[in-house]
């Protein structure tokens, strides 16, 4: 009785639930860095909680270690050579994680919650970019308490990615600011935004060619992404497409937001996760979907690809969108692993 | 070559070989059975405009014109009616409706297949035409749906026909059920388009589709009023009507406060960054989004109100049976009930974070010791040269 539930509705999709998952919702979820041989998961939490896995190629985990933030973990990053975890948590602070010797230490702080933190490394510095509720983006040096630098936002930050040398911010407002990271962090340009509704997520591509950032993917929680050009060729290179949405019988339909999105390392195709509970995959070029999940019972939250591209990781767990009346604490959170290379190879024509 | 021929031969169907009286009745049954969108059962007016619009709208590749023949079903040519067949094609019609099978002697080039096609013009051959009803390898029309249209025999085929042709009639009807294609919202259309459409070749079909489900019902350059709750009447947004993230939103609970932290701050270097005056900052924030959240839910449920009442009706279950308690479904904005309940709460919070910044009060930051190089001057001193 209680085993078919967790077999046929926790996962359709059939893929590799990691054990001992989160004990409430996970807000922050990524990969270990190409730098480390074995291949590492890290979860942040709103149970306050960073967890640790070692994912072994048969897709066994094995739980590595965890450590307390003072409040709900908001989002993780690693540092580029694979020893470190930073946790960026609602109790303003960003604390490094050194996994080594399990010891942390507080590396950033700002006045509000801080929404993200991202390692950057450029050729000639290294420093950690965290954005924050209070309207603030800062880098850090992680050795002083204070930051090197500290930039206005339009408003509070929703999202943030990073991939030197260009970062990206979305913010409350419906911004969505660009840095360059080269020498220097400096603001670029704010872009107007594609999309009518709040900013949930934002991911950067590359061009095909010069792997260079060249571009982002923003999700927004009326079920629709932007893809969007730094400096487009054509204007309508830019474009937005829907997703995460559902057909009701009463022809009623149900727009869910889109909690994360992430481009596929190797591909350069892109995966979205939404509140409707699936994830889909993309291919931004050929403007076509390559696959769609079937719906789980709860919202997915967050999702990540390894380094090489090979495991598609996402969590479940309830993302606050129907209010906390809907919060169930008894419901179960899961992080599934998929093989998903082949899935998301582009479309061939 | 014998183009000519032009025997009063009545408009018949590249794609299914199947003749009508009319071209107008021609052009309604190209329509409704090999232009039609399988997902909002949209109806384009050609192969091509039907693939631009399932790859813009819905993201998907249509390979093949739906219910076509076979060797027909190139959706690549730009066929209306009687128009934009291949004269070769129209040849070999000719052929096979005088000559029989004469005609297919000369023209050899013709793929076999083809010559199996054909008959069906004829008669109706179940067996040839089968195929032509599996079209693209995405699958995206369901046998299921055109149970057996290609077996019809001439008399059902009307039958199907007739209703087909109201089709423009009968969307009023049912605006709720075809929520792509409903009109209500249709009125907001060219706003919404110049803004956000930003790459639409196709205006007919992008368009027509785009503005069902982002018709607004407020003005939608004008986001004065932070709502996440406007929506066409036929779709709704599964979030709280209050424009303010998830976690922002979650993290109100009580249950997510952080801890109050131990460790009392450690006077040291005052970053200048770090405002002693956070509690205030805050105070700021928080009354600016009680502010518009009254303003904003009060709005929202009259908005939302009547759509909600026709709505509810219209409701199917729950998405989330296990967490969602049945009642909590009917009302759209899930979370306008809370929200109302969270006003009266928002005072606490400009009374409770006061408490906490304490922590973050001058230097707070980081306690000392932590840093293996000690900080003070030296932190300030280290990092700056990294940028210069």
């Amino acid at each position: 009785m209680f085993p078919q539930l967790s077999a046929g509705g926790g996962n359709p999709n059939k893929d590799v639930e990691v054990v001992s998952p989160p004990d409430d919702t996970v807000a922050a979820l990524e990969f270990s860095p190409a730098s480390v041989p074995q291949t590492f998961l890290v979860a942040g939490s709103w149970d306050s909680k960073v967890r640790c896995w070692e994912v072994e190629a048969s897709g066994k985990t094995v739980p590595k270690a965890e450590q307390s933030m003072d409040g709900p973990v908001l989002d993780v990053a690693w540092h580029d050579d694979g020893t470190k975890v930073f946790m960026a948590s609602t109790d303003k602070t960003v604390k490094c994680w050194d996994l080594a010797s399990n010891q942390t230490m507080q590396v950033a702080a700002h006045d509000a919650s801080v929404k993200t933190c991202h390692w950057v490394k450029a050729p000639n510095y290294t420093c950690l970019m965290t954005a924050s509720w209070d309207k603030t983006l800062k880098f850090w040096d992680t050795r002083s308490a204070a930051a090197i630098m500290s930039l206005a936002l339009s408003e509070r930050c929703y999202c943030a990615a990073v991939d030197y040398p260009m970062a990206a911010v979305g913010s409350a407002d419906r911004g969505v600011a660009l840095y360059s990271l080269e020498g220097k962090p400096a603001e670029v340009k704010r872009v107007e935004s594609p999309l009518k509704y709040q900013h949930r997520c934002v991911a950067i591509f590359r061009d095909k060619k010069t792997k260079q950032p060249t571009g982002f993917a923003l999700g927004s929680v009326e079920g629709r992404v932007a893809i969007q050009y730094v400096s487009p060729t054509n204007p309508k290179d830019n474009f937005t497409f829907k997703c995460h949405r559902s057909q009701g019988s009463g022809g009623y339909q149900d727009i869910f937001a889109v909690n994360d999105v992430a481009f596929h390392p190797a591909h350069g195709t892109l995966a979205t996760v939404g509140s409707d509970g699936s994830f889909s995959f993309w291919d931004k070029d050929a403007r076509t979907k390559l696959k769609s999940s079937e719906l789980l019972d709860q919202p997915l939250t967050k999702c990540a690809f390894n380094h090489s591209g090979q495991i598609f990781a996402y969590a479940v767990g309830y993302d606050w969108s129907k209010g906390h009346e809907n919060y169930n604490s008894a419901k179960k959170n899961y992080i599934f692993l998929r093989p998903c290379f082949e899935d998301l190879k582009p479309r061939s024509t | 070559m014998g183009r000519k021929k032009k025997k009063a031969s009545k408009p018949w169907c590249w794609y299914c070989n199947r003749e009508f009286d009319d071209e107008k009745i021609l052009i309604q049954h190209q329509k409704a059975k090999h232009f039609k969108c399988h997902i909002c059962h949209k109806k384009l007016y050609t192969g091509p405009g039907l693939s631009i619009h399932c790859m813009q709208v819905h993201k998907e590749a249509i390979d093949k014109v739906p219910n076509s023949l076979p060797n027909r079903s190139n959706i690549e040519i730009e066929i209306y009616g009687m128009e934009g067949i291949p004269p070769e094609d129209v040849k070999e019609h000719e052929k096979q409706k005088t000559g029989g099978g004469k005609g297919s002697d000369s023209e050899d080039d013709e793929p076999a297949a083809k010559k199996k096609a054909t008959p069906a013009l004829l008669g109706p051959g179940p067996s040839t035409v089968s195929p032509g009803i599996l079209p693209t390898p995405m699958g995206p029309v369901p046998p299921s749906m055109y149970p057996g249209h290609m077996q019809m025999n001439p008399m059902m085929q009307h039958f199907m026909q007739a209703p087909r042709m109201m089709m423009p009639g009968m969307r009023p009807l049912f605006p709720a059920a075809s929520v792509p294609t409903s009109t209500p919202s249709k009125p907001t259309f060219p706003a919404y388009s110049n803004a956000t459409i930003s790459a639409p070749p196709t205006t007919s079909s992008a368009a027509a589709s785009e503005p069902k489900e982002n018709g607004e019902v407020k003005p939608p350059a004008a986001h004065s009023c932070p709502l996440v709750t406007a929506t066409g009447a036929g779709s709704k947004i599964i979030h709280p009507p209050e424009d303010v993230s998830l976690e922002e939103i979650r993290a109100r609970n009580s249950k997510y406060r952080p801890k109050p932290k131990p460790d009392a701050p450690a006077p040291s270097v005052a970053p200048t960054m770090i405002t002693p005056s956070t509690s205030q900052a805050e105070a700021v924030m928080y009354a600016q989004v009680a502010a518009h959240m009254s303003a904003a839910v009060a709005a929202a449920r009259q908005q939302q109100a009547a759509a909600q009442a026709q709505a509810a009706a219209m409701r199917r279950a729950p998405m989330m049976p296990g967490v969602v308690l049945p009642q909590m479904r009917v009302g759209v904005p899930v979370s306008v009930p809370p929200v109302m309940g969270m006003l009266p709460v928002m005072p606490q919070f400009n009374l409770v974070r006061p408490l906490q910044p304490g922590m973050l009060l001058p230097g707070g930051v980081m306690p000392m010791g932590m840093f293996p190089g000690g900080m003070g001057g030296m932190g300030g001193m280290m990092m700056q040269p990294r940028y210069r």
